[in-house]
């Protein structure tokens, strides 16, 4: 450890958005304290035992894609890996994978010691002061006294962390730990706004309890696929298994609406709409008469299993007798109870495009202090945080993504600009530009940030960059190669697709339903530079499928980011006076001189501005 | 920011008139002119909605006597104190008196600025906006009504009710993606299908209404053809009911065509008057011919004039000629110069007129009446522009090409592409989504003073 504890950056809080930011700043070689309650639960996953899912696999894609840790860290404690959505379109496969529970912290400790810049400071902040507005001076309980240019607060769902069982509530920032109150007044002080939201986390019951004979099994993939480019390989180590709740469960569940701290107003909290508790979703849903229940093992050496699909904060015996209503859990024993958790979150209109606040320098702020929900969420957060904090200080850049360029481009513009009022969630709906944002071609779309920044290494981005140019001039050769009608009409008789007359390149032929361009390509005799090299690389060959196949589509969605950036550049200055345009709403006048938006585009992104008020602004710009 | 500066504009048409407006809007609208207005009181106190008649001087030069009307922010067309000088007409009062207000501080506004004005402090939406600029531009008393109705209700509550349609299934689509490993609801795709297909429908409907609206805006057209010396031009006189053409024996005598416009049914008809058509080699006259197939082309109604006098039978050939390359008109065979004929065919086929003696004229314009009558009959209380008319075309195309990615069992995020896209359209259409160039177009039609 350093002796004067002088530091360049900061980082409170360990868990997914503090590993990141820790760790990136470290590799751009600032000097970096994690300052964290304590080591072994550095990186533990407070809810589900998996990491990825419908567009949360994008974001650790292109987490990874950034020189991030999470891809390579889940590759490592992964246990079940399963590309989603595979039956529908390829923006929305996903990537997922279980972990061990145990074992996720255990590496991300292990990687976080090996970084040569990076410090890890055990220690519950006290008190924090800004002196001469330069330099920020963090004192912890015991004793431990840090500085550092800049400061980055993840501390998750720590800050005046209350958890709820039925009636019961306790002071904690995650089961059987201790909360942070401190800090979350300290900042108020400093007059950043902030709100409370609620999450939740179901029941985890003992494997011998389940009768995995009545249940459905659920399996990895046949060909698992890691995250990250720094893994080789990864293994499927368990099963997952399926079951669903029934009329029965519900009732039991109805008996324990009254003592419900969500129902009778002890929560006042707002929880996340989408992935809501069960006595959530059977209010809402009233006349479903089942939801799917899935039940995943928390890791290799534990007999803990994740009731996923079954959040609750009922009370206990409530919890007890409606599991075994389930098919499978007739016998099971919960291990521990479901709970809900409120804590304090910043607004994070307050904060800017690099997640620097806007009221104090230096200060950022990442993960679910930001009013965000999941793992992916926070560590990318996390990631853009650490390389702006540390670019700052390098005197760089800042790095900021569009919502052209990424996922994370598209949380972070949506926290800035969407008032949030329950836990945000990033979704491939989120993404308007989904067809290119795919989690196949993350580490293209963002090489060249990655390269600015040197977060990965010379030999990656040229073989990157060589990647996509064979992609590029192989999507070109298909169109100038032909097949003659002779030659494969022979094939579409045996798939059941119309014959043909003329002879056609390979590139109309394969964007027929059920036509296989790898087919297409291998009938060929004289096979042009590209092509003869992707026939031998099945990732690339996908993706030049993906981009044959959608080119049209592909090529509306880049038409259309043309125009996105058109108005990213229509700015608006800084002392825009918003007061004297009466035509304006006065939700859109309040929100615009709160955001103080710096383009035409940013400020049609904001919520409670309609159309009608962009119009007034242009033509007043004008 | 200086927003409320001074502007002002000759509000009506330049040139020889009764009176001319002047328009002036801004903070100082009221001062201005009260530095140069001599009248029994004094102009700054003026409450709203008042006429003061009065003088206007120019360094104790006297220009005009005026009536100057005072309107008090926010009770004005544009939100701002407003100030409407009435002059008098001709080419010199009103420009003197521009002038003078200039060097007191006023600015000459650019074209649509008084309407930007009214739009920027919300007295206006874009689609009453736009309205204006119809309403302005329009040729038909109908036309205008619905211009006004669409400036004073909403018209785009069935436009924003079908775009809700299309928004609904966008998220239905985007729930199907997100949330497939979840438990909600799955979209069923023919439903689905049905509602793309209640929207298209809806859209196909308008476009038809705009083919016949377009006689409200750009009025009906009539065009005469029929062989040299069949009595087009007398025709057209006679319509016109007055010499516009000249009319001579020589066959070939109008090589170019003439317009005119006379009013029926509320709708301005624009007459043509055609070259004859024949073989010729006369190279103006082939110009002329030319030019006639332009104008029939664009026409609604041709009339093709046959010389009764040479047989009934003469124009047929041309007639059913002219039936065949223009299948969008409605094309009449009109027998002329009954006048020189002893008596009329027992057997009534065609209308028969004489165009110089005003005979079976009535029926002409009966002719013309029911055509414009079923147009009408075709146009719901929607009136739409060529600007809604792209975006409706865009919408349905979005939506057709939807509909068979629907039938291709293309992947949800396809489907949601072209879903997204003619929402798009149809938010543009109500200023619902915001997009610069519908900006632009709208500001840019206006002229000066509007």
């Amino acid at each position: 450890m350093n002796k004067d504890n002088k530091y360049d950056i900061v980082v409170i809080g360990g868990g997914h958005a503090g590993i990141e930011a820790a760790a990136i700043a470290a590799k751009m070689k600032c000097k970096t304290a994690l300052l964290t309650m304590d080591f072994k639960t550095i990186g533990v996953p407070s809810c589900n035992p998996s990491i990825g899912g419908t567009a949360k696999g994008h974001l650790v894609k292109e987490i990874d894609a950034l020189g991030g840790a999470m891809g390579f860290l889940a590759d490592q404690a992964g246990i079940h890996f399963k590309m989603l959505n595979i039956s529908k379109g390829p923006a929305i496969w996903s990537p997922r994978c279980q972990i061990d529970k145990d074992l996720y912290p255990q590496v991300a400790l292990k990687y976080l010691q090996s970084l040569k810049y990076l410090d890890l400071v055990e220690g519950l902040v006290k008190e924090v002061k800004l002196i001469k507005k330069k330099i920020y001076s963090i004192i912890c309980n015991n004793g431990t006294e840090l500085t550092a240019k800049s400061l980055i607060i993840c501390s998750g769902t720590f800050l005046n962390g209350k958890m709820f069982t039925g009636r019961d509530v306790s002071v904690g920032g995650r089961f059987g730990e201790q909360s942070s109150e401190n800090l979350s007044d300290l900042l108020e002080n400093y007059g950043i706004k902030r709100g409370r939201l609620k999450t939740g986390t179901p029941p985890r019951i003992s494997a011998e309890s389940i009768d995995y004979g009545r249940l459905d099994i659920q399996a990895g993939d046949m060909n698992p696929a890691p995250f990250s480019y720094l893994s080789n390989k990864v293994e499927n180590k368990v099963l997952c298994f399926q079951t669903e709740t029934n009329e029965d469960v519900h009732t039991e569940l109805r008996k324990g609406f009254g003592d419900s701290p969500m129902f009778n107003g002890i929560i006042k909290g707002i929880g996340p709409r989408y992935c809501p508790s069960i006595e959530d979703k059977i209010n809402r849903f009233a006349d479903r008469d089942g939801h799917k229940i899935i039940l995943e093992p928390e890791g290799l050496n534990t007999n803990s299993v994740y009731v996923n699909g079954f959040s609750t904060s009922l009370p206990k015996e409530v919890q007890i007798n409606a599991l075994r209503k389930i098919r499978g859990l007739k016998k099971c024993e919960i291990l521990r109870y479901g709970y809900a958790i409120e804590y304090d979150f910043f607004y994070p209109y307050q904060l800017k495009y690099t997640l620097e606040s806007k009221i104090l320098p230096n200060l950022y702020f990442a993960g679910q202090i930001n009013g965000t929900s999941g793992y992916e969420e926070a560590a990318c957060q996390g990631l853009i945080a650490g390389i702006n904090a540390a670019a700052k200080i390098k005197k760089l850049d800042d790095l900021v993504l569009k919502r052209s360029d990424a996922y994370i481009g598209v949380l972070i513009d949506d926290l800035v600009n969407k008032s949030t009022e329950e836990p945000y969630r990033i979704f491939t709906s989120s993404a308007e530009y989904r067809l290119l944002l795919r989690q196949d071609n993350a580490k293209y779309r963002l090489c060249d940030y990655a390269m600015k920044y040197k977060l990965i290494p010379k030999e990656r981005y040229n073989q990157l960059k060589s990647e996509q140019n064979i992609i590029e001039e192989s999507l070109f050769e298909t169109k100038n190669i032909k097949i003659k009608a002779d030659d494969i009409n022979s094939y579409f008789i045996q798939i059941g697709e119309t014959t043909l007359i003329d002879s056609t390149d390979i590139n109309t032929l394969s964007k027929r339903p059920g036509v296989s361009l790898e087919h297409l390509i291998n009938m060929t005799n004289a096979k042009p530079k590209s092509l003869s090299s992707i026939i031998k690389n099945k990732e690339l060959l996908n993706i030049l499928n993906i981009e044959i196949k959608y080119e049209g589509y592909i090529n509306r969605q880049k038409k259309e980011i043309e125009r996105f950036l058109h108005n990213e550049e229509k700015r608006i200055p800084v002392n825009f006076e918003y007061n004297s345009l009466s035509s304006l709403s006065n939700e859109a006048r309040e929100k615009l001189m709160k955001i103080k938006p710096e383009s035409l585009g940013q400020a049609s992104r904001i919520s409670g501005v309609t159309s009608s008020d962009i119009s007034v602004i242009a033509l007043f710009l004008r | 920011m200086i927003i409320n500066d001074t502007i002002t504009a000759l509000a009506t048409v330049p040139g020889i008139s009764g009176i001319a407006v002047i328009r002036m809007s801004g903070d100082d609208a009221v001062k201005i002119v009260s530095n140069c207005f001599r009248g029994s009181a004094p102009l700054m106190e003026a409450e709203r909605n008042t006429i003061h008649f009065g003088k206007i001087y120019s360094k104790n030069y006297l220009m005009d006597s005026v009536l100057v009307s005072v309107f008090r922010n926010p009770h004005s067309y544009t939100g701002e104190d407003t100030i409407e000088i009435s002059c008098h007409g001709g080419n010199t009062t009103y420009s003197l008196i521009i002038d003078e207000l200039i060097s007191q501080g006023a600015r000459q506004a650019e074209p649509g600025e008084f309407t930007k004005r009214a739009f920027i402090n919300g007295k206006l939406d874009l689609l009453q906006a736009e309205a204006v600029s119809d309403m302005i531009h329009s040729v038909s008393v109908s036309g205008s009504i619905i211009s006004a109705r669409q400036l004073h209700s909403g018209i785009s509550t069935k436009i924003k009710k079908f775009r809700q349609i299309l928004l609904d299934a966008c998220s239905l689509v985007e729930l199907d993606s997100d949330f497939s490993d979840e438990d909600i609801e799955i979209i069923n795709r023919k439903d689905l299908k049905e509602k793309a297909e209640e929207v298209l429908n809806f859209c196909t409907s308008l476009i038809e209404s705009f083919n016949s609206a377009k006689i409200f805006r750009s009025g009906f057209y009539v065009a005469i053809a029929g062989f040299p010396n069949s009595g087009k031009s007398t025709l057209f006189n006679s319509l016109l009911g007055r010499n516009r053409a000249i009319v001579s024996q020589t066959p070939g005598t109008t090589r170019d065509y003439l317009e005119e416009s006379i009013l029926v049914s509320g709708v301005a008809v624009k007459l043509f008057d055609t070259a004859g058509l024949r073989e010729t080699e006369d190279a103006i006259e082939i110009e002329g011919i030319n030019f006639s197939h332009s104008v029939l082309s664009q026409a609604n109604i041709i009339f093709v004039l046959n010389d009764i006098s040479i047989s009934e039978e003469h124009s047929d050939s041309l007639y059913k000629k002219i039936q065949e390359d223009y299948l969008a008109q409605k094309v009449y065979l009109i027998q002329n110069k009954v006048d020189r004929l002893p008596s009329l065919p027992e057997i009534n086929k065609n209308a028969y007129i004489s165009a110089k003696y005003g005979e079976g004229l009535p029926d002409l314009f009966n002719i013309i009446r029911t055509e414009i009558e079923k147009n009408k009959a075709n146009i719901n209380d929607i009136l739409i522009n060529e600007r809604h008319l792209i975006l409706l075309k865009g919408a349905a195309e979005a939506i057709r090409r939807a509909i068979s990615e629907l039938d291709y069992l293309s992947p949800n995020e396809i489907i949601a592409i072209e879903l997204h896209d003619a929402a798009r359209y149809f938010g543009e259409m109500t200023g619902q989504a915001w997009n610069e160039e519908v900006l632009n177009n709208i500001f840019s039609k206006f002229c000066i003073g509007k």
